[in-house]
């Protein structure tokens, strides 16, 4: 519950007030040390005392808060320099892949077409004295089928 | 007094005490859009085929593909080591 608080209220008001909150704190009470030593005013040492512990005691507290919040403002911020760089680095990464992609695959249909006007060049040559057997050509797509069915 | 000083000490202390981490990650990298296709079927023969060069054809035509999908499936391989490399970088 306190991590909230401390977001909340810390992200709004300057850390100064926290150590200062408790030094008024600590003063206020001296101050009340004294005035119940002074008989018109000791109604207003019942009242002071216990302010200026409740004072000192959340401006301690929020003080180490704030402490926290900044260490972690830290963390956070780091943290996200180094994001930035390693999601800089992954896009790189994936022009590189896409790049390499794109060249691979150039050179196999490159390598496709010549091999496809061989064999129109050789279809003379190699249909001369060769008629497939339609077992062959069964055989053959029964091979190609994708046993597991038609891909997606 | 001691009470005061006992209480003092835990609130201040309540105050350093934090379990919060800091919840900043790096978002899951996406691929590129080549890689997101799957490969096609292998092409298949007319049944009507008599002739070895048509044959010759579409297995020529299958090799081919079958490189297209390798070089698919060694992208893949190429970009995941990458990305664990990169991300466990930044933990």
């Amino acid at each position: 519950m306190s991590s909230w608080m401390m977001n909340l209220i810390l992200g709004q008001i300057p850390v100064w007030i926290w150590p200062a909150l408790s030094g008024g704190g600590v003063a206020v009470y001296l101050l009340s040390g004294i005035l119940s030593h002074l008989p018109q005013f000791t109604p207003w040492h019942y009242v002071l005392r216990p302010l200026s512990i409740v004072a000192v005691l959340f401006g301690v507290f929020m003080y180490g808060g704030a402490g926290v919040t900044e260490i972690l403002q830290a963390q956070i911020k780091e943290q996200e320099a180094r994001i930035a760089v390693a999601e800089q680095k992954s896009n790189d990464a994936n022009v590189q892949i896409q790049t390499k992609i794109v060249t691979q695959t150039k050179v196999i249909h490159d390598t496709k077409v010549v091999v496809q006007k061989e064999l129109v060049a050789d279809a003379s040559k190699i249909d001369a004295e060769c008629k497939v057997d339609p077992a062959a050509i069964k055989d053959l797509n029964d091979a190609a089928k994708n046993p597991l069915g038609a891909s997606k | 007094m001691k009470k005061l000083i006992t209480l003092f000490l835990i609130v201040s202390l309540a105050g350093c005490a934090s379990t919060t981490k800091t919840n900043v990650s790096m978002s899951f990298p996406s691929a590129t859009q080549d890689l997101l296709t799957s490969c096609p079927d292998l092409a298949v023969l007319d049944p009507n085929t008599q002739k070895l060069s048509q044959v010759l054809e579409v297995v020529s035509s299958n090799y081919s593909q079958y490189y297209d999908c390798k070089v698919k499936v060694d992208s893949w391989i190429e970009w995941y080591n990458t990305q664990k490399s990169i991300s466990e970088s930044v933990k």
